[in-house]
């Protein structure tokens, strides 16, 4: 039997697989938005991964360093560490900063303070594909690739020259800027230390020694068999500090941090897939009143409508399947181009998958209920 | 004695009702037997189309009969459950244009209906093969119908309304998008068909200078429908 889809798309090949590219570009912006969406999401949760601490103590009343300012003095490093249940404590900074390259192009960063020879290993072993992590206390940075810096160079900020000894890969915060790592007390010094002139303003106003030996937040291990949750509220009780743990801290950063943001891509994502949707609806649409004629003439002639049905909905759930590969190479190859992370995931491209064979399905109704309806008698008397 | 081919009975078609009824065909009857070419001529709106689509099964009639060779097919309500199916297998149509399916080639478009009809493949392809050498363009087989002159398209849609062996032929002004040349080649190819193949063929024309290549003239009269002889052609 002769597959009339096959003939119609053989016979109006290039036009087909140009409405397959151009309705599988639509879906690999789709695809694209997805993959911002997921990326936001993860690499939100990078850092508060790679430190993997049970509880994040932070000034009281504030939600912590990602969603709020939070000054502590850093001696609350040494006294939580002897509270009961706490058996590690790691006093940390973060702060935006601005770096500038060779070309004396803008970097905008984050920059980790953390003390290396402290209890914690902020940098995660698994992302530094070159050099170390710090060893000493002064004058060492670790970046992230995307900064481009090379190990060895020396990278001005503040006061002071500063020399890449490690670099790692996929660290950003939760806005997406690439990761520094400094020393705390560099941190603290690039941080809280004020220019001469600053400092000179001050002494002027009466204001004298400037106390640098702040942190924004100090991470806990709680000993094994003890419950974190019961040892953030005896803490909380008794000290004036607010404390999270991991997942509290987790849900700041997703609820507080992103929600708008990841919302914003959401309702656009959903918008793109119902635009798509009715985009493929029309071409169907289009496509069966091109041939509405043909269809009007098989009918005449008696050729069954299961037959021209069959040809319709060949024809359109082959458009989709091949809109949808067309998506998936046209998102794969461009994704890389994109500042930020953008997670493809197999599960979001089935998902699409589904929702393409669906909206074809029920785009290709559209062009069954026009065959249902065609007029056999159109096709006599011209 | 001639088998019938098409027998029309007190035929009747009213669209609307009440005060907006019109009344296109009120009571035709005639007989084409088969080995007869009758050709079919009114006036433009007179109900030739409106008569040909209820020979063609297309269009329900308000009363009558309609018998299609020894079936009878219609008698005041439709007798067939498949109309279609009855199209598929003992009529074949021909337009005023070719009315090919573009995205098949003409040996496609030959063996569509038998196929779907059931016959295997190869067995649609060689009669439409003999089909295109009786109709003299067999090189045509492969070429899509957008290749061919509209003579030559013609040729094939009177191929494609051979292929199922109908009983019946339904022309709607098959010559009128040709020159007179090939309106003449084409008429004169539907007498031959009609009488080699024992068909009975009705024609829908506009054109005088056709009538004498047919057996009668059918004539639509004030929704009725008059019969008279040709004089034949002189061999």
């Amino acid at each position: 039997m002769i597959s009339l889809a096959y003939k119609d798309i053989r016979h109006t090949l290039s036009k087909f697989l140009v409405t397959a590219i151009g309705v599988g570009m639509l879906l690999g912006i789709v695809l694209i938005m997805l993959g911002v969406y997921r990326g936001m999401a993860e690499d939100a949760r990078i850092l508060l991964n790679d430190i993997r601490a049970d509880l994040w103590v932070v000034q009281q009343g504030t939600l912590g360093p990602f969603a709020e300012s939070s000054r502590l003095h850093q001696d609350w490093q040494d006294s939580l560490k002897a509270f009961d249940g706490v058996t590690h404590a790691a006093a940390l900074t973060f702060q935006n900063v601005q770096l500038y390259n060779r070309q004396q192009q803008a970097i905008r960063v984050l920059a980790v303070g953390y003390d290396p020879m402290g209890d914690f290993s902020v940098i995660a072993p698994q992302r530094l594909v070159a050099g170390r992590s710090l060893r000493a206390q002064h004058y060492e940075m670790v970046v992230t690739d995307k900064t481009g810096f090379q190990l060895g160079e020396r990278v001005p900020l503040g006061r002071d020259l500063y020399r890449v000894v490690g670099i790692t890969h996929g660290t950003v915060s939760s806005s997406g800027d690439p990761l520094i790592y400094l020393s705390l007390k560099d941190a603290q010094t690039v941080q809280f230390s004020y220019t001469n002139a600053h400092i000179r303003n001050d002494r002027a106003r009466g204001l004298l020694g400037q106390n640098t030996r702040l942190v924004n937040t100090v991470v806990l291990k709680v000993a094994v068999g003890k419950n974190p949750t019961e040892v953030a509220q005896a803490l909380a009780l008794w000290k004036p500090l607010s404390v999270y743990s991991h997942q509290e801290q987790g849900l700041i950063l997703s609820r507080n941090v992103i929600e708008r943001s990841s919302k914003q891509i959401g309702l656009f994502t959903a918008i793109l897939v119902l635009v798509s949707g009715i985009i493929i609806g029309l071409i169907i649409y289009t496509m069966t009143l091109e041939k509405m004629k043909e269809i009007s003439i098989m009918k005449l002639i008696g050729i069954p409508n299961g037959m021209v049905v069959r040809m319709i909905m060949q024809e359109t759930l082959l458009l989709g399947a091949l809109a949808f590969l067309f998506g998936n190479l046209f998102a794969t190859l461009i994704a890389g181009q994109f500042p930020k992370r953008v997670e493809l995931l197999g599960s979001d491209a089935l998902l699409l998958f589904l929702v393409i064979l669906l909206a074809s399905f029920l785009a290709s109704l559209v062009g069954v209920y026009k065959v249902m309806r065609a007029d056999p008698a159109a096709a006599i008397g011209g | 004695m001639a088998e019938n081919g098409i027998r029309v009975t007190h035929l009747q078609k009213t669209f609307g009702r009440g005060e907006n009824a019109v009344e296109v065909i009120r009571d035709a009857s005639f007989t084409v037997q088969r080995g007869e070419l009758a050709a079919l001529i009114a006036p433009s709106g007179a109900g030739k189309s409106t008569l040909l689509m209820m020979i063609g099964c297309v269009l329900e009639p308000s009363g009558g009969e309609i018998m299609l060779g020894e079936k009878m097919v219609y008698q005041n309500r439709w007798l067939h459950p498949d109309s279609r199916k009855l199209r598929r297998e003992k009529i074949g149509f021909i337009f005023q244009a070719h009315y090919l399916i573009p995205f098949l080639n003409i040996l496609e478009n030959i063996t569509l209906l038998p196929q779907t009809n059931g016959q295997t493949r190869a067995a649609a392809e060689q009669y439409a093969r003999e089909l295109l050498q009786y109709l003299g363009i067999e090189d045509k087989a492969h070429a899509m119908p957008s290749d061919l002159s509209g003579g030559q398209n013609q040729r094939v849609a009177i191929a494609r309304a051979l292929a199922t062996h109908p009983e019946i032929i339904l022309a709607d002004e098959p010559t009128a998008a040709l020159d007179i040349e090939r309106a003449h080649s084409v008429v004169q190819l539907l007498r031959q068909i009609a009488k080699e193949r024992q068909v009975a063929i009705i024609m829908v024309t506009h054109d005088q200078r056709l009538l004498p290549y047919c057996d009668k003239i059918l004539e639509i009269q004030d929704g009725r429908v008059e019969t008279s002889p040709v004089e034949p052609l002189l061999p």
